[in-house]
């Protein structure tokens, strides 16, 4: 993001560009600026867009612009970026369309949490790509208020993108036939969550990527011994017996990813 | 599967829909009605000796609340079979229960159950048979779902160890001063956790509490 294109107090319905791709700064895609000012701006539905991808934003930008009743305020590809623009934004009917895959520690799940918790008032929506049951309910756990797919038709998606402004809860795409798993995903992660105390989680969370008791001991700052006592906790908890076991459940409860989750 | 006959299992404790639901299978070109049952213990067996291709339960097999747990059980045992869920209810919760235990169709009883027939061939081809406001329903209580696990996790990760242990104690009945012998702390002390409990939970009695903590999966329901 450049410094530049975002000031001090963004004004309502400001387009923001981040990144590469920087569409409409040249008029190509001016309705969205020359509308801020009318006044039924505030009416429009404004929505941020997160993806790793330049290409996908950039699709996603010119399919929501070419609506009368939407427009894109800002784009970004990491989820830091995403939560600085969310901040800054002043005006009520915003979704933040969040693709999964971000690059960098703070992943689309961190996001996703970070803005339900400090900005509740914002629809967040979950966007991926053929996305399974595990993966919709962690989005959904940590405060996706739905999920659409990218392999929707384009009417279907901008017309999930109304919906979830509407604060109706939205599943498009592979996702609404899932709805008894990913049901049963969100149970799970709940009750691995009031069965581990947090350290635990994050003891699990980083064995999952294959460290070991030493190696987990130091990223975490704390004694291997400590790291052991805990782990042999998380299995009795489990009703487990190794550390494969263990990991199993977490990723089918969405505590960890393993493997890439887009 | 066209081409090919479909066995059918009729679970129903209520003799006019077995009646209506056998006569709208039936109409349905090569569909065989291998069994009619009436009661859980009965589905199961039928379910695993006939091996049919479809179930069709009803949720009241009696005259008690609606019921799936015949459904757990065929799960239970990995027996594999389509289902067509019959019920009186319509609203979400109903129907997220019946998707979550395998149903992959689910027939509104009031609406004349004329759509069983076709559910019945669509689930076992293993498509859904489901009305789209009956699903969008399903998304909507998905949506309360996920609330109430995200706040139990937020919850729960503000309660101490003795808060939870006090809380568990409290949902089994126990009394102030029985948790606090089994503790070994004053009742005075004991109050003092619950006032805490109660403001994490944002209750004002011991009845809420309980509920609120079952419904946050704090406590055993």
């Amino acid at each position: 993001m450049t410094p530049s294109s975002l000031g001090e107090g963004l004004p309502i319905g400001e387009r923001v560009h981040n990144g590469p791709v920087q569409m409409g700064n040249g008029g190509t895609v001016g309705r969205g600026q020359a509308a801020a000012t009318s006044t039924d701006a505030r009416r429009r539905l404004g929505v941020i867009v997160v993806d790793a991808l330049p290409v996908v934003r950039a699709g996603l930008t010119m399919l929501i612009d070419d609506r009368p009743d939407m427009e894109v305020l800002a784009e970004t590809g990491t989820a830091d970026e995403a939560l600085e623009i969310v901040s800054r934004v002043r005006r009520s009917r915003v979704v933040v369309l969040v693709g999964l895959g971000l690059p960098g520690e703070h992943d689309a799940f961190w996001l996703m949490r970070s803005v339900r918790e400090r900005f509740p008032a914002h629809v967040i929506l979950g966007c991926g790509g053929n996305a399974d049951a595990t993966t919709v309910s962690r989005a959904l756990f940590v405060g996706a208020d739905g999920f659409v797919d990218k392999n929707i038709d384009p009417v279907e998606f901008l017309q999930s993108l109304r919906r979830a402004a509407d604060r109706e809860m939205v599943l498009a795409g592979p996702a609404s036939a899932s709805v008894g798993a990913i049901a049963e995903g969100l149970e799970r992660r709940r009750d691995l969550d009031v069965r581990l105390t947090q350290r635990e989680r994050e003891v699990l969370s980083v064995a999952a990527e294959g460290l070991t008791a030493r190696e987990i001991a130091g990223r975490l700052g704390v004694r291997e011994r400590t790291v052991t006592t805990h782990l042999a906790r998380i299995y009795g908890k489990l009703g487990v017996g190794s550390r494969l076991a263990a990991i199993r459940i977490a990723a089918r409860a969405g505590l960890v990813s393993v493997g890439v989750p887009d | 599967m066209s081409g090919e006959t479909l066995s059918v299992v009729i679970a129903t404790g209520h003799g006019v829909v077995g009646e209506v639901v056998r006569r709208l299978c039936a109409a349905e070109h090569g569909v065989e009605i291998a069994a009619e049952v009436g009661d859980g213990t009965a589905v199961l067996e039928a379910c695993r000796s006939l091996r049919p291709d479809v179930l069709v339960l009803d949720d009241r097999l009696d005259d008690g609340a609606p019921d799936l747990g015949p459904l757990r059980a065929l799960r239970e045992e990995g027996i594999a079979v389509a289902v067509v869920v019959l019920s009186d209810r319509g609203d979400g919760p109903a129907v997220l229960q019946a998707l979550r235990l395998g149903a992959r169709g689910f027939v509104r009883k009031s609406a004349g159950l004329s759509g069983v027939g076709s559910a019945v061939r669509v689930v076992a081809d293993g498509g859904r048979a489901i009305e789209p406001e009956f699903e969008q329903a399903a998304v909507m209580a998905l949506g309360a779902l996920a609330r109430q696990a995200r706040e139990g996790s937020e919850v729960q990760a503000a309660l101490t160890p003795r808060e939870q242990e006090v809380l568990t104690m409290v949902s089994q009945g126990l009394t102030m001063r029985q948790v606090g012998r089994r503790l070994g702390i004053s009742p005075r002390t004991v109050e003092t956790h619950v006032a805490k409990l109660y403001r994490k939970l944002g209750v004002r009695s011991r009845v809420q509490a309980v509920a609120r903590a079952a419904q946050l999966g704090l406590i055993e329901p």
